[in-house]
This record gives structure tokens, sequence and C-alpha cells, in this order.
């Protein structure tokens, strides 16, 4: 299928990116990190490409739908997300030492992506909705941006460990200061945030219409609501003194931890009603 | 009044542990990583399914910790009371503050509020004082807000604020957590949830509820016409369907047919699609024709049941199956003619001119499975869900409100200085995203130092 070959096209550029970031940032060559925006930019053309045109293939097939619906579509869907709120972050804040530790994220889910059976199959009748829309976009896109928030976690813990010890040189030298370090992690999560909970509402409100039951405490809500305290822990840290800085870094890599296990973990190892675990 | 001293300040202690901002961030840690418990032994089995995962002493003390029913276990439920309590007391504690501010606003630039301020800049221009308080009012409208004029012992203060609102986010989400709850309760109290099983042809209008403890009259009843499952053409199921019609008094008064995601509702009850099963013995129909194509009956066969056709002899049928040989479905029949052995053979629905290869004086086709269903309906009453969705509404507002928001305010002073020029004073100040405001504020520092008398 041409979705699928696409999806590959967009593996290898995924990585071919990874490897670019992390020269740059070893081999301190802007040049070459450069290089990596344009081929995450294409990555993007060709992965929003794929997207449609596995939308558009399930129509011929007569069975139209949006391509979000298992777990290679679902995975796919997660590397787009991360790709395009990693480019609006590095365009924002013009540094791409970001991207040695974001776009590996995308590259490892695509990798994920491409053990998984990839084949357009109907919608069972339980995930008819419209609901499915609105639901699977706004987890996404609050998944999407937990990611980079964590990444830029691990970079503030790299640079301050080293500034701690009062060293200067190495890889962390490119990285922007401490200071936008942990504004980075905390605005990335108040784009987070207010998608996780308006994922969590729509999936509510779909299960209420589907079932009657607006939340039953299945392992998914849980998880979600786990993801949702840790992050709202995160939150209420930062207002009060001495949270800033390391502990709210660690809170952010907590909360993608919760994050990927609330994605994956749950249904690769849980029971539940999310059926693309058994895919 | 040592005593009643003593008190107080144990009333105070107790008022500061409600308040504090380290009670919230703990009891939320403790609720995210108690949650994780009820996910990992699964919740609300039978016990036999429990006996097959734990030895007996295991599931006494599970058992005894509430652990199979965690999230309605009597700790669970105090940790969101005391979650509550402190949400409460923190609003109670703050938005007064906050109100208050709000409502007098710190309308004169003076010393002390100056050097608390990271954004201030200077100049001198000549000029009026009156005139260029009302310039700057005029400037400082079109570039920021309008500002109110404050006069103070010959000094001219300007006051302009944007984004006030931003202050009340996190109250209107802390407020919203408890509407959801609000309604969750009364959804509890005064909603129910139950299950019917209703066979095709059939109506219910008492719903077992609590796993079938309890009981609930609708005052209608609901009556299921028809059930049928529709397939994709790989043979996945593709829609759950039931016709169901709600009588009251006797009469029909709601029809619809009812999917997977498209319940059915009626005075405030909701029918939802849940399961559906085979309900007792199905029948099947096979037609009898003559092979010179004259004639012809059909008759419905029972299973085990031996039917006459009269002038042939008797057929029953023994056997179905939805896919025979990849031929489609087919049905396996025993024909007994007098003083004949009893023949054995496939009808197939795909062929219905497949029988004429007997040779007899009679053919068979078989022409259709006549299933008989139940539909298994969730019924649910929730008069507290509507609520649930107006906290939810609040709650993405609100968060929205206190991320995306900031509350800005710029002062402007003016005062004569020394040399007769007037001394102009600009001060800015945001309780959120400085870096924005940073920007903003250089360009109305420009703005305002070109800003014409």
């Amino acid at each position: 299928m041409l979705n699928v070959r696409l999806f590959d096209i967009t593996t290898l550029l995924f990585g071919v990116a990874s490897v670019n970031y992390v020269t740059a940032l070893y081999g301190k060559k802007e040049t070459i990190a450069r290089i990596g925006t344009w081929i995450c930019i294409a990555a993007a053309v060709v992965s929003t490409a794929a997207i449609g045109v596995r939308w558009a293939e399930s129509y011929r097939m007569g069975i139209g739908r949006i391509p979000v619906t298992n777990l290679y579509e679902s995975l796919v869907f997660f590397a787009w997300s991360v790709n395009l709120f990693y480019l609006a972050v590095e365009w924002k804040y013009k540094n791409r030492t970001l991207g040695a530790f974001v776009i590996p994220i995308a590259f490892g889910t695509m990798l994920f992506a491409w053990t998984n059976e990839s084949s357009i199959q109907p919608l069972v009748p339980a995930l008819q909705s419209y609901w499915l829309h609105a639901h699977v976009i706004t987890c996404f896109v609050g998944y999407a941006a937990f990611a980079v928030s964590a990444g830029v976690a691990v970079m503030y813990l790299m640079k301050a460990k080293r500034e701690e010890r009062k060293l200067t040189g190495g890889v962390v030298a490119l990285f922007p200061s401490t200071k936008i370090l942990d504004d980075l992690i905390y605005k990335a999560i108040i784009w987070g945030f207010p998608f996780l909970t308006a994922g969590i509402i729509t999936g509510a409100a779909w299960a209420n219409y589907a079932w009657g039951t607006y939340w039953s405490w299945d392992p998914k809500e849980t998880w979600s609501l786990i993801v949702w305290l840790v992050y709202a822990a995160f939150l209420h840290a930062r207002v009060t003194r001495g949270w800033h800085g390391r502990r709210a870094a660690i809170l952010s890599i907590v909360g993608f931890l919760a994050t990927l296990f609330c994605y994956l973990g749950v249904n690769l190892v849980l029971s539940g009603l999310h059926s693309y675990g058994g895919a | 009044m040592a005593e009643g001293k003593r008190n107080e300040s144990l009333m105070d202690r107790v008022w500061k542990f409600f308040i504090s901002l380290k009670l919230a961030i703990f009891v939320i840690i403790v609720l995210a990583i108690i949650s994780i418990i009820g996910t990992i032994i699964e919740q609300n089995q039978p016990l036999e399914k429990y006996r097959q995962l734990y030895s007996d002493g295991t599931i006494r003390v599970l058992e005894g910790l509430g652990l199979f029913d965690m999230y309605h276990s009597w700790w669970f439920l105090l940790l969101l009371v005391l979650f509550t309590v402190n949400l409460i007391c923190c609003t109670v504690d703050r938005l007064p503050r906050v109100v208050k501010v709000v409502r007098n606003p710190k309308t004169t630039l003076d010393g002390n509020l100056e050097k608390t301020l990271g954004l201030v800049d200077r100049w001198k221009r000549k000029g009026e004082l009156k005139a260029l308080a009302a310039t700057y009012q005029e400037a400082l409208g079109g570039a920021f807000a309008r500002p109110r004029v404050t006069e103070n012992e010959g000094t001219l203060h300007l006051y302009a604020e944007k984004g006030v609102i931003s202050r009340f986010g996190v109250y209107v989400t802390h407020l919203s957590i408890i509407i959801i709850f609000l309604g969750a309760i009364i959804g509890n109290v005064f909603g129910f949830k139950g299950y019917a099983n209703i066979v095709e042809g059939q109506s219910a209008s008492v719903i077992p509820t609590r796993g079938g403890t309890n009981h609930v009259d609708l005052g209608f009843a609901v009556r299921c016409n028809k059930f049928w499952v529709e397939y994709y053409p790989n043979g996945q199921p593709k829609e759950y369907s039931s016709d169901l019609s709600v009588i009251e008094n006797g009469r029909e008064v709601l029809r619809k047919t009812i999917e997977v995601n498209d319940p059915l509702q009626y005075k405030g009850v909701w029918f939802y699609q849940s399961s559906y099963g085979p309900a007792g013995a199905s029948t099947v129909t096979v037609a009898v024709r003559d092979p010179d194509g004259g004639g012809g009956e059909t008759v419905t066969l029972s299973p085990g049941r031996k039917k006459e056709i009269a002038g042939y002899g008797t057929i029953s049928a023994v056997d179905y199956q939805g896919n025979f040989q990849g031929l489609g479905p087919a049905l396996l029949v025993v024909l007994e003619k007098p003083g004949n052995q009893p023949a054995q053979f496939w009808l197939l629905k795909s062929y219905p001119e497949f029988d004429r290869q007997r040779r007899d004086s009679r053919y068979l086709s078989f022409a259709g499975l006549n299933e008989i269903f139940y539909t298994g309906l969730q019924v649910a009453k929730d008069p507290g869900v509507n609520i649930v969705w107006v906290g939810c509404t609040l709650m993405v507002v609100g968060i929205m409100i206190a991320f995306f928001l900031s509350h800005q305010r710029l002062w402007i002073r003016l005062s004569r200085g020394g040399d007769g020029r007037v001394e102009v004073v600009l001060a800015g100040s945001t309780n959120k995203n400085r870096l924005v405001f940073e920007k903003k504020f250089e360009k109305i520092q420009a703005d305002m130092k070109a800003v014409k008398a």
C-alpha cells in the first residue's frame, strides 16, 4: 500500500534526522543540525501525505474512517504530532539542540510502528463515532507536548548537573540556558495539559454516549487520570518554593513515563476497553 | 484567656494545614500512586476469577483492604474528601485576597511599588502636566488599555490593566472539579444503571440494577422488535442494531433503531446497544418445488422435529453451517421417503437450484435461517450528567484562562522636576508570560516616548 511505503520513508527520515541532530551536538556543527531541520520538515510533509493517502485508501475500500484506530495508526499519528510540535518549538526558540532529544522519540515510535500490522482494517462498531476524532486528536496533541517537555527536562538535568560541578564546555554549552529550559519544560506542559484534559473529557463524553457511563475506572481511564494528576502536581509544584528546576524536570519525565504507560502499557500489559492491545 | 488562645492556635494550625499547597501536592501524588493499584488488581471480578489468581489468604487481605473495589472503598473516598476540603480551603483562603486586589488596584505608582517592578523606564519632556496626562491617556488607550488618572499631591498617575480575569482561571478550574464531584454524587444518588436482555418480540419495564440486587420500574416498557448484525465483506461485525419501541399506557410512543454509539432516550432514561445473543432455538425455512417449475410450498423446520410434506416424505434439519466449504450458508437435511433408506444431503442457500441434481420428483432449497436473538441493553438514568458536563467545560475554560492569559499592568507617573520639565516614569508588571510582556513593554515604551504633545 502506498501509505505504508510513505510511512516507511518517514521512518527513514526520522532516523537520518536523529543522527544529524546528535552528530551536530557532539561535532558542534550547526549546518548538520540545519539539514536535520529540513529533513524533519520533509518528514512532516511525507507523513502528512501518508495519513491523507491512508484515509483516502480506507474510503476506496468502502470502510472510510480517520486513520487513528489501531496500534499502527496511533503510533504513526503520535510520531507525526511529536514532529510537528517539535518543529514549532524549534522555530520559536531558534535552538536545534532540542532535536537530539525529541526526534529520536519520533524515530523510535516509527520503528515500533514498523514492527506492527499495518493493513487497513474496518472499524468495530464501538469505534464508529464522531467522538473518535475529537478524542484521539486532543489526546495526541497532549502526548506530543509531554514528549517534548520530557526531552527538554533531560537536557535541563544534564546542563544543571554540569553547572553544579562548575564545569564548562561539553555538549551542554550549546543548550539554551537552564532558565529557558526550565521555562520550556513548563510551556510544553501548559500546552499539553489542556489538551489532555480535553482528551479525557471527550473520552468520558464518548463513553457516556456509547455505554451510559462517563467514568468506570477502567485501566485506561484510571491511567489517564494518573497522568493528569502527575502534571497537576507539576503545575502546583512550580508555584511552590524549592520545586523549580530539578524536581520539576524530574516530574516532567515521570509524567511522560506515565503517559507512555497510559498510551501503550495499558493496552499491552493490562486489560481494558481500548481494543488495539490485541493487535 | 490562655486556653482560648491555645484553641485558636490549634484552629490556626488545622487551617494552615488545609490551605497549604504542600498538602495539595501530597494528596495529588498520593491519589496518583494509589490509583495504580486498581489497574493492577482487576476490579469487581467474580470470586472464582480471584481464586485463580491469588491464594485464599491473599484474597482475605485484599478483600479486607477493599482492594477488589478500591475506587469505592472508604479510604479512597476519604482521600477524595481530603482533596476536596483542601481545594475548598485554598479557595476560601486565597480568593477574597484576589478579589480585593482586583477591586482595589494600586492605581498610583509610588516609590515602594516602583522598586518591586522589573520593568521601569524614565525620561523627561517639556510640557504641562495635565495636558501631558491627557496625551498619554489617549496614547496608552490606543497601545494597551485606557488608563484611569489619579492625582496625588501634584503628581499625576495613570494606571491601565488587561487580563484581570487571568487571576480567576485557577479558581474556575478548582470550582469545576467540585462541580464535577457534585454531578457525580447526584448521578449516584438519584440515577441508576441497569441491564436488560430483551428477546425479539418481547418487552421489559422492570430493570435490574446494581448487579441484580435491586430493581427499577421504568413506568413504561421497551420492546425489542428486531435485532440484527451487519458484517463487513471480511466477516468482521460492522454494526449491531436493535429496532426498539417505547410503549406507555399500551400505546407505542416512540420507535427507534439503536446502534452502538447511537442510543435511545425516553424520559431521561437512556438505552444503549451493549450485547446480544441467541434466544432459544432457531428455525429454518425450506422451499419444496416441482422440477417442472410448477407449484411449490415453503416449510418451517424446528431442530429435531420432522415435517411431513404431503405426497413426498418427511424432512428434518440436522445441521447448519454459516459457510460450508466456502460456498456460503448451508443446511444439512434428512429426507425419509416411504420404502426408502433415509437420505442425508446439504442444501446451499446461495445455489437454490443445487438440489435438482438428485433428479427426484421434488427438489428442496434452503431459503434461510430464522434466528431469534435477544438484545442486551445498558439502561441508565443520570440526572447529574449535565452538571458533570458543565464542570468539564468550566475546567477547560479555567485552564485556558489560567495558562494563556496574564494580568498585565502599566503605570505612568507624571511629576514636575526641578528643572521645570516633566519627569515621566513608565512601569509595568505581569503575573505570567514575562517574556511576551517584556516585548510588549518595549513597544509601548517606544510609542510613549514618540508621542506628540
